[in-house]
């Protein structure tokens, strides 16, 4: 926070305080509540009608909800990368981001959820995962990592929000009767006593240390999802490392599209500086080199065997049906991130926003391929099934859900922004007093500055 | 100022809008002439249960919906009171069964040819299904060439049974939800004589503790009989041992074994764990809150 360390407590809290949604956030906002409902028509449908509605059959019976739900899974991890590996890394830069991150995994995990329930053609037996759950099942286990990981998030996100929580109450006029109802509803026993302080302090520390194993199991879980089914393109012992890594690098691009966003919008300038972006896009670099070299890994090594099973899954991804989608997803999600991330210009905002873009979207096209073409590649041959078994593309529905869900998890954010302080208020005054105090002491010990004592 | 707050509400209210559009839309499309369809069918399993079942449902454009708990009187012959076999309410699935009672035993007996009427509750519409009595006989052969499945179609007439020729059947092993064919062949007829004789080309069929496996012949929708279905069980199949050694089953952890205490005691210390320390934050952040009644 190179340039806030000069900033007044008021100007920061003043900076800081959530904003009204001007005529570009009301827009944003419309766009993306007709996006979602949409969505919850098509659902509607789907309940009525049934899976008939999808084009989901008896080979794709995983299409596009599950690609989504993989995506939401990944993009979720990054909670854990910025909140807590950097905090127990006492990375000091990252503070500003720690809130993005964790509003991104919370309302990332969520639709990661309701999209599992979206894909259930019975969803009122959901129930029935948690009464006959056989807990010998990876499914089984996805269900109790996703709980666990979106209550653990959650508190992530409480937690750090009870110092800003008291400052946000003080601002009763700026932030209207029914917000200032909320805040002293969720944070009005904040009195920033020591006491208070160090409870709080080490329950992060502790949620810190414990999400890290549980965003790991949470990824790792998924992907076995795929490789303990014996499938072309599942059937592969490197997939929970190989998930992790593109999970790290989706989320990350996340962060980065958000930073740029709230910045601009919000005209945080002072708070996320070219810093933050220049630390964020050499994380990003190696991120994306690591999950390119995953992906060689898994395309190559089969590739060069070309084992008779795999080999027609393979020529689609490469050559075949899937090729475009195939190349999009490794060229734009990865390498044109690298190259120009490589690069200190490449590091500024506005470029590093578009490796940003480019590495999300890549990264959902990335998922639709780990799940649907391995599925239109069974071992037995398809024989004497209609043609449409042959393809899968998703019916309006599909789209119109998934769409849907997108939309709503940017909508979460979108209120999460508009109610609460994006970047640690006080947190960030902490910081800045801890720098200013720093440079004293510095100044203070520098012998240059010292004056020589006269002696009486 | 105002008229810049008023603007923003009527962006919000857009989506609602275009939400009662294409509600509208739907419900156009709804109002495609619809048609009731009533179906009977007759089912005579294993010579011993016969039963009829009935189909409800609504037919718009090319969607069929069912129809739940419509009130239908089903009779034997003649709609009348003395004929009725039940009166049934149809399920969600738009479908509705009954047996046919003792009491209409002699009415059964009379005659080879029967006729099952649908009466719908308060209407004078009427479903008529004809059906010939005919009932299935099931046997094994095993020759030096092979096993094979002997199955003969019998039809009651003039107070005797006679072959039925030319009656179409599935006939093979009943696996989970259908019928794997005996061979090659997807279905078989009847020759002159009522009989048919169907290789058996499914060895080493998966067969349960003992090596059982359900030999099945079925006639579907035929014009003249219904449904008619004969099982038999037979010691065909290979016998499945459970290895007791935990690597020979198929993959860790398969259905057909309990899960081992090791992966329970494992699994479960790892939910505690991990939830205990939720437990234990949730009572930090109760904590927290009290410090703020305290006095200092």
């Amino acid at each position: 926070m190179e340039n806030s360390s000069s900033l007044s407590s008021e100007q920061i809290t003043w900076d800081l305080l959530p904003q009204k949604f001007g005529k570009r956030g009301m827009i944003w906002t419309g766009l993306l509540i007709f996006l979602c409902l949409i969505g919850a028509f098509a659902y509607y449908r789907q309940l009525r009608n049934g899976l008939a509605v999808t084009n989901m059959g008896d080979y794709v019976s995983w299409g596009i909800y599950i690609s989504n739900f993989v995506f939401f899974v990944a993009i979720s991890l990054v909670g854990s990368l910025i909140t807590a590996i950097f905090r127990l890394a006492n990375v000091k830069w990252a503070t500003p981001l720690t809130r993005i991150a964790e509003i991104i995994a919370v309302s990332a995990i969520v639709f990661a959820s309701l999209i599992i329930i979206v894909d259930m053609g019975r969803p009122e037996r959901m129930l029935n995962l948690f009464i006959h759950g056989r807990i010998q099942s990876p499914i089984m286990w996805d269900v109790i990592v996703i709980s666990t990981y979106f209550v653990i998030s959650l508190l992530l996100l409480y937690f750090p929000l009870l110092p800003d929580l008291k400052i946000l109450i003080k601002f009763k006029e700026k932030s209207g009767k029914a917000l200032n109802r909320l805040y002293r509803f969720q944070g009005s026993f904040w009195k920033g006593t020591v006491q208070q302080f160090k409870i709080s302090e080490r329950a992060i520390t502790i949620l810190c240390i414990a999400i890290v194993p549980v965003a790991f199991s949470i990824h790792t879980v998924t992907s076995w999802l795929f490789a303990t089914t014996y499938r072309a393109g599942w059937d592969s012992t490197n997939f929970g490392a190989y998930f992790i890594s593109g999970a790290f690098l989706v989320g990350a691009g996340g962060v980065v599209v958000a930073m740029y966003v709230f910045r601009r919008n919000y005209r945080l300038e002072k708070y996320i500086t070219e810093m933050h972006f220049e630390k964020m896009g050499r994380i990003v670099v190696m991120l994306s080199l690591l999950y390119l070299y995953f992906n060689i890994n898994e395309y190559m090594v089969p590739a060069f065997k070309m084992k008779k099973s795999e080999e027609a899954h393979l020529a689609g991804l490469l050559t075949g049906d899937y090729a475009l989608m195939f190349w999009f997803a490794i060229v734009v999600g990865m390498i044109i991130p690298i190259i120009t991330l490589l690069f200190k210009k490449g590091r500024k905002p506005l470029p590093m926003f578009i490796a940003g873009i480019m590495i999300v979207v890549g990264a959902w096209f990335k998922r639709y391929l780990i799940v649907t073409p391995t599925l239109l590649h069974p071992f037995l041959p398809m024989q004497d099934v209609p043609a449409s078994y042959h393809q899968y593309f998703p019916s309006w529905e599909e789209w119109a859900i998934t769409i849907g869900s997108l939309a709503g998890a940017l909508l979460v954010i979108t209120f999460f922004v508009r109610i609460y302080p994006i970047i640690p208020i006080q947190e960030t005054i902490t910081e800045q007093h801890a720098e200013a105090m720093a440079k004293q002491e510095e100044i203070s010990n520098d012998p240059a500055t010292q004056r020589p004592v006269e002696i009486a | 100022m105002k008229k810049m707050k008023r603007n923003k509400y009527i962006l919000l209210l857009l989506p609602f809008l275009c939400l009662m559009i294409s509600g509208k839309a739907a419900a156009q499309e709804d109002s495609v002439v619809a048609k009731e369809l009533v179906r009977l069918k007759y089912f005579n399993d294993n010579n011993s249960v016969q039963y009829l079942l009935l189909e409800n449902s609504l037919k718009t454009g090319k969607k069929i919906e069912p129809l739940k708990d419509k009130i239908f009187q089903v009779y034997l012959d003649s709609n009348k009171a003395e004929n009725l076999i039940a009166e049934v309410k149809t399920d969600k699935t738009g479908k509705a069964k009954t047996f046919l009672p003792v009491s209409l035993k002699t009415i059964w007996e009379e005659t080879h040819l029967h006729k099952f009427i649908a009466v719908p509750a308060g209407k004078e519409d009427i479903t008529e299904l004809e059906i010939a009595k005919a009932k299935m006989l099931i046997d094994t052969a095993s020759e030096q060439e092979g096993r094979s499945i002997i199955v003969q179609v019998q039809k009651y007439e003039n107070g005797e049974w006679l072959p039925a020729n030319e009656v179409e059947m599935r006939v093979g092993v009943h696996r989970l939800g259908g019928i794997l064919s005996a061979n090659e062949d997807a279905t078989f007829t009847t020759d002159s004589s009522g009989i048919i004789k169907v290789d058996f080309k499914r060895d080493s069929l998966p067969g349960g503790q003992k090596g059982n496996i359900v030999l099945i012949a079925k006639v579907e929708d035929n014009d003249q009989y219904g449904n008619l279905m004969i099982e038999k069980t037979v010691p065909w199949g290979v016998a499945l041992k459970q290895g007791s050694n935990f690597f020979s089953q198929r993959s860790l952890w398969s259905t057909r074994f309990k899960t081992p205490v090791w992966l329970l005691f494992l699994a479960y210390s790892i939910i505690i764990g991990v939830w205990g320390t939720i437990f234990y934050l949730v009572i930090q952040l109760i904590k927290i809150k009290k410090l703020a009644k305290s006095p200092d």
